[in-house]
């Protein structure tokens, strides 16, 4: 049976992120004038406007800024993960990212908490970033 | 801004209701028609005089419906107005630009609508975001919108402030009490112990089922003008005291304010500003309650207490029926209807026109009657904020 989550919609804002996904790399627009690392893409910085623009490459190091327990599935192929966590992860180098935690109990994640990140091969074309505690 | 001299200078003239909760087989746009002729009907104008024809930005349309558009209400309603808006994704200028109309000369009396079939079309919370990221892919890690966008809020509150369930309870309960006062109120016949709320089924945990409003079908209209005009109308005008808006924007998935300040802290202070008074002149509050912690934190920025002292604000009944400090007496959007932000500014003013039976301020509920209420509407994820003090004539 195929992957039947949503997977995602790259455009040209997004497809080096997604892209960068596929090699494991969390790919990250970086100002470099100012040097904001800005979430999500855009054309320009939105603190200095300066359209002058490098990717990096993020650690895959944050901690959990907030989270949630989903316990309803909004959409039917999630129906046998319920309970899972969705959340915020703040990255080291200033992005915050919407991800899932893993590889833990949901009672055992508290706002603030180190974690890094891990990969999910959800299809040929596709990676996801999730995050497990550190 | 010299907001100062636009202090009373408007005033809310007429309310439209319409059937309200579970309707069924009805399309939205038939909604913004009755309440729309039912608010020019309250103000006791002809419909001629409706220059200014403002409506919310309408979700996906349901089932075989139309996409509603300002023409088409017009259509129905038979006018031309002057001037036509359309509000889109979640922002809450409605007030602030039909007062600017008013001012500039271009519109004498405007009228401004919301209606809906989400509860009959089954309207999930699920397409109601506006999301600054692209939809699809949040929901690729299982992230499908407005509950939990709030509830991730929420959480942020509970770890920096000790925000939370707590508090809640006694704002879904005593909301729940006003309700029960209002026969027009989805919940008019449902009471909400504080047992039924602790034991409660998750929903996107921190938030249990009460923290959440129901959708609804039904509309809401009401009409603007200035003072000097309503003098002569059917209605007890009900002055706009102090307006004020602020949209912070940011996405929150990349907000720093999940738990505040939101754009409630700012836009109240433009409006007590032009208001000129402190919130030890408001009497009551009719606020923004997506969520139970919309209300929480709505009231914190305001300053009502300080951060993660809102329990002992809330506590003991005091926003419920006999309490000192009412708050959202039609039951609001957790327990009355669901009407954007036109639910709690269209219950402030009725309540100032003392219009509100049985639920009415004053005697009747063994409450202080008002003269001043604050109304607050939120929008987005905390994106975007209008605050609204109202004064009795």
């Amino acid at each position: 049976m195929g992957y039947e989550k949503p997977v995602p919609k790259p455009n040209s804002d997004t497809r080096a992120f997604w892209v960068g996904c596929k090699d494991h790399e969390l790919r990250f627009q970086k100002c470099k004038e100012c040097g904001h690392v800005r979430w999500p893409p855009s054309v320009v910085c939105p603190k200095c406007y300066s359209s002058e623009t490098e990717w990096i490459v993020s650690k895959g190091k944050g901690r959990v800024y907030s989270f949630v327990v989903y316990h309803v599935a909004f959409h039917p192929a999630f129906r046998d993960e319920v309970p899972y966590v969705t959340a915020i992860v703040e990255l080291q180098e200033g992005p915050h990212l919407l991800t899932n935690i893993v590889g833990c109990k949901a009672s055992e994640i508290k706002c603030d908490m180190p974690v890094e990140v891990l990969w999910e091969d959800i299809t040929e074309e596709f990676s996801l970033p999730k995050f497990k505690p550190v | 801004m010299n907001s100062k001299q636009l202090r009373d200078k408007y005033s809310i003239i007429g309310v439209g209701y319409t059937p309200q909760g579970n309707v069924g087989d009805r399309t939205a746009l038939s909604f913004y028609v009755e309440a729309c002729v039912n608010a020019i009907l309250d103000a006791g104008l002809k419909k001629e005089d409706i220059d200014g024809l403002m409506v919310y930005r309408h979700f996906e349309p349901l089932t075989n419906d139309t996409e509603i558009t300002p023409y088409l209400i017009a259509q129905q309603l038979g006018i031309s107005p002057h001037i036509m808006a359309q509000e889109a994704n979640c922002a809450r200028g409605h007030l602030v630009n039909a007062i600017g109309l008013l001012e500039a000369g271009f519109c004498n009396y405007v009228l401004i609508a919301y209606g809906d079939n989400a509860f009959s079309g089954r309207r999930g919370f699920l397409k109601e975001a506006t999301h600054g990221e692209p939809e699809g892919d949040n929901e690729v890690f299982g992230e499908f919108g407005l509950v939990a966008n709030y509830a991730l809020a929420a959480r942020r509150g509970m770890h920096i402030f000790g925000m939370g369930p707590k508090t809640w309870r006694e704002i879904a309960v005593s909301q729940r009490k006003w309700a029960n006062l209002n026969p027009a109120a989805m919940m008019y016949k449902k009471t909400l112990s504080y047992e039924e709320y602790d034991n409660a089924k998750w929903l996107v945990e921190p938030f249990r089922i009460y923290d959440a409003c129901p959708v609804s079908d039904g509309g809401r209209a009401y009409i603007v003008t200035s003072t000097e005009r309503a003098r002569d109308l059917k209605q007890k005008p009900v002055y706009i005291m102090g307006i004020g808006e602020y949209n912070p924007s940011v996405d929150v998935h990349q907000s720093d304010f999940m738990e505040g300040p939101t754009g409630a802290k700012e836009a109240g202070k433009i409006a007590f500003t032009m208001a000129g008074i402190s919130i030890d002149d408001i009497d009551a509050c009719q606020v923004y309650d997506c969520f139970t912690y919309t209300v929480e934190l709505t009231l914190q920025d305001y300053g009502f207490f300080r951060p993660g002292e809102g329990y002992d604000w809330f506590k003991d009944g005091r926003t419920a029926p006999g309490g000192d400090f009412p708050v959202n007496t039609s039951g609001g959007l957790l327990s009355e209807a669901y009407f954007m932000g036109l639910t709690p500014l269209t219950e402030g003013v009725m309540q100032l026109m003392n219009r509100c039976g049985e639920r009415q301020l004053g005697p009747k509920t063994n409450t202080k009657k008002p003269e001043i209420i604050l109304c607050s509407d939120n929008g987005g994820v905390f994106q975007s904020n209008s605050t609204v003090i109202l004064r009795s004539s």
